[in-house]
């Protein structure tokens, strides 16, 4: 019977305030959706870029007319920085084999002669895979008589991690304003539904009601909105997701990426809505129980 | 049994809205408050649910002392009072029905039970045909009756009425006393604070005169509204 009144309570509440209520539910929604894809924004970039440096080579180009103590001396430095997961040595010869496998044209045939210069193809220890080491080792490398020239890819990292820290940063930013605005929100409907259910509040409390029994139907109410904002959050991103997986086919979403976006955004939802009420709920009783 | 040791009570800045109050209650009285407004009797009868406690001085209530009382403790007390108030302090929006099972829904009963006895208690004021009738929808005397239905449903050791016949005609308000003598002959106590002193002066109840914040002694005329009384003395 309590939970049935509880319910009722609840339900009549969410009836009564319509007008916030539904403001608060298009809040929730909104600040989900934006919340789920940035998140899910600066995941894809932070796992693009882990790869990215996971696999990254860097190729040491030695001199042609290098001699085979030179090359022993290259080897003997890279070794000893004790940085790498992998050093490999790219002969002339395995590099014109490389340039055939590559583009199907023997490279002695074309020139008469194999420009291509001896190579080590090294790849960095994870916590290595920096740009300010890689500057570092490029300019060692580099001021090697032996060595010709140092390659990495590393504009593309320096510009996807600034992109991810940038979508980070605002991500943060925003998430603070959304959840904010939400949580204003929340405690507005509250506010409201308590104060118009004052003279309820103070006659279960002459009646001997435990606060729980009287904050429940509030704290539900809050609930409930962070379920439906939920609810309308995942369907609005799963229909984003179908769009742009049909739209833009190099794009692969995660499998189970829909139940994963189903289950946490209305958990999500569910959880916030929760937190803001029980809060508000418990604020503006107590104010009423001083006022009595 | 309720007693009152040296009780002092100031709302904020104001001072002495009940002076020093001492006084015994015996289980199973019906007792009359009489004072006119202001005097004090509402103030008397909220320290006994302890919707306030005592600025200085002891309250006590059966098992429940005013200074040492948890809320938890407050709600239990509660639950085992019935109080019914001038303004009735229904739920508009909640069906009769719902209004007198709410102390049973806070007790946390069955729904069988309540409804079964609900249906007994609007019998017995005489409104089980409203039970479905939204409470905004009845007359004030229906309304009271309602409210006395409630804080019957908790099967109370004490009911307090605060100026029960406050907003009701003479008739209502008749009805409204012999429902609260009833109650009293089956055994529970009845704290009654009126100033309608043409409806009690014919009943046999003992008495209890406020002025300003005190009790008054007996044998001595005072003014109740456009009234001058002599007051009895309690066992008169």
């Amino acid at each position: 019977m309590k939970l049935l009144f509880v319910l009722r309570q609840t339900f009549n509440n969410l009836w009564r305030e319509r007008t916030p209520v539904t403001a608060t539910i298009l809040t929730i929604f909104i600040a989900l959706s934006i919340l789920i894809a940035l998140f899910e924004v600066s995941w894809i970039l932070y796992n693009q870029l882990h790869d990215l440096k996971k696999n990254m080579v860097v190729e040491i180009y030695l001199k042609t007319s290098i001699s085979e103590s030179g090359t022993a001396r290259v080897r003997s430095m890279l070794e000893d920085q004790n940085t790498f997961d992998r050093i490999r040595y790219i002969s002339k010869d395995a590099a014109a084999d490389i340039f055939q496998e590559e583009f199907g044209e023997d490279i002695n045939e074309i020139l008469d002669e194999n420009p291509l210069p001896p190579s080590f193809e090294i790849r960095l220890k994870p916590e290595f895979n920096h740009p300010d080491y890689m500057s570092i080792l490029k300019k060692q490398l580099e001021e090697m008589p032996e060595v010709e020239e140092v390659h990495y890819r590393h504009s593309l990292i320096d510009k996807l991690e600034n992109i991810t820290e940038a979508v980070v940063v605002t991500g943060i930013f925003v998430l603070i304003i959304l959840v904010f605005a939400m949580n204003l929100l929340i405690r507005n409907t509250i506010k409201l539904s308590v104060y118009a259910r004052k003279r309820q509040i103070m006659v279960m409390k002459i009646l001997g009601s435990g606060s729980l029994l009287i904050r429940m139907p509030f704290i539900l109410e809050g609930a409930v909105e962070g379920l439906i904002g939920g609810i309308l959050s995942a369907s609005g991103l799963i229909i984003a997701h179908r769009f742009i997986a049909s739209t833009f086919t190099m794009v692969n979403f995660p499998p189970r990426i829909y139940q994963i976006l189903w289950i946490n955004t209305i958990s999500l939802g569910i959880v916030l809505g929760l937190l803001a009420s029980a809060y508000s709920a418990g604020r503006f009783i107590n104010k009423i129980h001083s006022k009595k | 049994m309720i007693q009152f040791s040296h009780v002092t009570v100031n709302y904020g800045y104001v001072p002495g809205a009940l002076k020093d109050i001492n006084l015994q209650l015996r289980d199973g009285d019906f007792t009359l408050i009489l004072g006119p407004t202001g005097s004090g009797k509402s103030t008397l009868l909220r320290l006994i649910y302890m919707d306030i406690l005592p600025s200085s001085g002891i309250v006590t209530v059966g098992k429940w002392t005013s200074y040492r009382i948890t809320p938890r403790q407050i709600n239990l007390l509660r639950r085992n009072i019935g109080v019914v108030f001038q303004d009735f302090k229904l739920i508009d929006n909640l069906s009769v029905f719902d209004n007198v099972a709410l102390p049973l829904i806070i007790e946390g009963y069955r729904r069988k039970y309540i409804r079964r006895l609900v249906h007994t208690l609007l019998d017995e004021v005489s409104l089980l045909q409203s039970s479905e009738q939204r409470a905004s929808t009845l007359s004030l005397g229906e309304k009271q009756r309602v409210a006395i239905a409630r804080a019957m449903s908790k099967d109370p050791f004490i009911v307090i009425a605060d100026e029960p016949t406050g907003n009701l005609d003479r008739e209502a308000s008749k009805n409204v006393l012999s429902l609260l003598e009833r109650i009293h002959k089956n055994g529970t106590s009845v704290l009654m604070a009126t100033h309608d002193y043409e409806l009690i002066k014919d009943t046999p109840y003992k008495r209890i005169y406020m002025e300003n914040g005190q009790l008054l002694p007996p044998d001595r005329t005072i003014n109740i509204g456009k009234q001058k009384i002599r007051l009895l003395t309690q066992e008169e």
